[in-house]
């Protein structure tokens, strides 16, 4: 895994996800509920702000009354303003176009809207931003009331201009406490996330080490069930199908087992009856020629099968002690060269090989399964190629190289991945074969039997360029006993 | 072909969809923090109260404007009569420094204010003649006569002199 994949899965992995929906549930609930009561808290502090500017100031103007005398005059004016102006806000009071003196410029201040509701005759206001400061604006009529409910206007205005500092600070207060509340609540969701990934992922992560432990080999792996949940339920079925797993191979190994076993029975009870009979047939050899027509036929055709078949009882077994894994491998130091010669010279095939053996290549090996190999490759080059069969060595520093080739047709691409099966007929028209059927095989798991620092021995099959087979063998120069029982074909 | 299409917009479009989302809480966020300025706000009824001393409309600038004169020591209007005639002696020297002006001639007092006799409202006889006034003369005195009758400002006044009737007319001040 590439660290960009590695990346990428951990962005896109559980926890980031699981991660992300809890921080976005949280801020989002956060922001709705912190914004919510903000903006009602805001609009009630301003509301009451309002309220209470807007009665100060008619409690205020209700003890100007009884007014005596219209119109005023500036110093009236000046003077109504100052009664009017306290800490929390100046007052600006107009008669037609006379101003009272005012701290506050009453043009650049007062907005247009605001003195044509208040020439409508009601009290107004209206909170407006001027030189980045917050201010209230109320402003109101001055009337005269009539007995029947009605009033008229005296012509004076009022106006009332308040600071919005100490409500802008409450209002900023709260939305600090908004801003905090947010943060914490993003740091619990985040928390709880982390928690609830844990609660996920520790089963999930379980689950994965338990399958690959599963796909590795060890079929006995079964997960704790904890809880009730969906992922109990993976579990849960991760440990039947397990369960079933291992008792189904473990019948299959059983059976297998029993096969085995039973053909190893069945050759080693030939053996006596067949070392019986060869006695006979020796017998029956030397009288062969002495026997009439027929008879003397047919007793040397049971010699020769009582000798094939003690040949295939031998072979079964050599690989019955392959497949119970008793095969062990007596190791001794042996020049090669010298040990194929005389495989060769043994079976009188030396003066029909062509060898190309080095000398003094010295390898610890099987002496006697190097011999069956070298012999079954030999005997079967002569047995389905054609001659010259040419037998050549090769040494390397750690590795021994035995090249077995023939002239014949060569191996059909379809025989190739067979050649090495037991009882594997290349020619199914030939259902007699001369051989047993088992010599390739006992060959290849004789090689497999040579290990060297944990790699086994090999022998392929394959075809030389020039047409015919070649059986090219490789063995360690220094062998270990092998533990490996078998090999996977 | 079509397929191929949607399968390449549908991301798109959630993440669209995302980025909106986003946006629309980072302005509710964002925006909206603080005061912020309104539009005008209405309340009740303008302030309002008693007023002491005789009242009188003047002309400013060409509008009627209402003058108090401190004349009576109680509170509450005086009465329609004696504001006629303080309204035909015209502006004093301060109200003429205000830009204070009147159309009413002297010769309008002394007046009697009475309830009319056949119809709804208030009939005020007056000493001099009452056809050549101009409106704003005219208004000048119903006005006065309505605000110190302490009536209804819809109640029509009707104007009589030596010379004639004018035709009922109430006080329109707004």
């Amino acid at each position: 895994m590439t660290p960009w994949h590695w990346a990428w899965a951990m962005a896109l992995g559980l926890r980031v996800r699981l991660l992300l929906a809890f921080a976005l549930l949280g801020v989002t609930t956060t922001a709705v509920v912190a914004s919510g009561s903000y903006f009602q808290a805001r609009t009630v502090i301003l509301q009451q702000a309002q309220d209470a500017a807007v009665a100060s100031l008619t409690d205020e103007l209700s003890k100007v009354y009884p007014i005596v005398s219209l119109p005023p005059n500036q110093e009236e004016l000046d003077m109504l303003a100052q009664r009017l102006s306290d800490r929390e806000g100046d007052a600006v009071v107009r008669y037609g176009d006379l101003w009272a003196q005012s701290v506050v410029n009453e043009s650049d201040v007062l907005t247009p809207e605001l003195r044509q509701e208040v020439a409508g005759g009601r009290i107004a206001w209206q909170r407006v931003d001027r030189h980045g400061k917050h201010l209230l604006l109320i402003g109101t009529q001055l009337r005269f009331d009539r007995s029947d409910g009605t009033s008229v206007p005296s012509g004076v205005e009022v106006y009332s201009v308040r600071s919005l500092d100490s409500e802008q600070q409450s209002i900023d207060r709260l939305a600090m406490l908004a801003w905090v509340t947010g943060g914490l609540s993003l740091i619990l969701a985040v928390l709880l996330a982390l928690l609830a990934a844990r609660g996920v992922l520790r089963p999930v992560r379980e689950l994965g080490r338990a399958a690959r432990r599963l796909g590795e080999g060890d079929l006995s792996t079964r997960l704790t069930v904890r809880g009730v949940d969906e992922l109990a339920d993976v579990a849960r079925t991760f440990n039947d199908t397990a369960g079933t797993l291992e008792r189904q191979v473990g019948e299959l190994r059983r059976m297998e087992a029993d096969a085995r076993r039973f053909v190893a029975d069945v050759s080693h009870e030939l053996r006596t009856p067949l070392a019986a009979m060869t006695a006979v047939t020796d017998v029956l050899d030397e009288e062969a020629d002495r026997l009439p027509g027929d008879a003397g036929q047919a007793a040397r055709l049971v010699s020769q099968e009582t000798q094939n078949l003690t040949q295939l009882v031998n072979d079964l077994i050599e690989v019955s002690r392959f497949d119970s894994g008793t095969a062990r491998l007596a190791l001794d130091d042996v020049d090669v060269a010298a040990a194929v010669n005389a495989t060769l010279r043994l079976r009188r095939w030396a003066d029909r090989v062509e060898t190309d053996l080095p000398s003094g290549v010295i390898a610890r090996l099987d002496p006697r399964r190097l011999d069956v190999i070298v012999a079954n490759l030999v005997g079967n080059a002569f047995r389905h190629g054609h001659e010259p069969v040419s037998v050549r060595l090769r040494a390397e520093p750690d590795w021994i190289t035995i090249e077995v080739a023939d002239h014949g047709p060569g191996l059909d691409p379809e025989v190739l991945p067979h050649v090495f099966d037991r009882f594997y007929k290349a020619d199914t028209a030939r259902t007699r074969s001369e051989g047993s059927g088992l010599g390739l095989a006992i060959a290849w798991e004789n090689a497999r039997l040579h290990r060297h620092a944990g790699q086994p021995g090999s022998l392929v099959a394959g075809n030389t360029p020039d047409c015919g087979a070649v059986f090219t063998l490789r063995l360690p120069r220094v062998a270990s006993e092998t533990v490996d029982a078998g090999g996977v074909r | 072909m079509i397929g191929a299409c949607r399968t390449r917009t549908a991301p798109r479009r959630r993440v669209t969809r995302t980025l909106l989302a986003v946006g629309l809480l980072l302005t509710l966020l964002t925006a909206g923090c603080g005061v912020r300025p309104s539009d005008v706000i209405t309340g009740r009824a303008a302030v309002s109260g008693p007023s002491a001393g005789a009242g009188l409309y003047l002309i400013s600038h060409g509008e009627l404007a209402l003058v108090l004169r401190a004349t009576k020591p109680g509170p509450g209007p005086s009465s329609p009569a004696d504001a006629l005639a303080l309204l035909a002696a015209g502006p004093t020297p301060t109200e003429r420094e205000a830009g204070l002006s009147s159309e009413v001639p002297s010769d309008a007092a002394p007046a009697k204010v009475a309830p009319s006799v056949d119809e709804p409202g208030i009939t005020v006889t007056m000493s001099g003649a009452v056809l050549p006034l101009s409106t704003v003369a005219a208004n000048q005195i119903i006005c006065t006569v309505v605000f110190s009758m302490s009536g209804n400002g819809a109640t029509p006044v009707t104007l009589v002199g030596p010379d004639g009737t004018r035709p009922a007319w109430p006080c329109w001040l707004e």
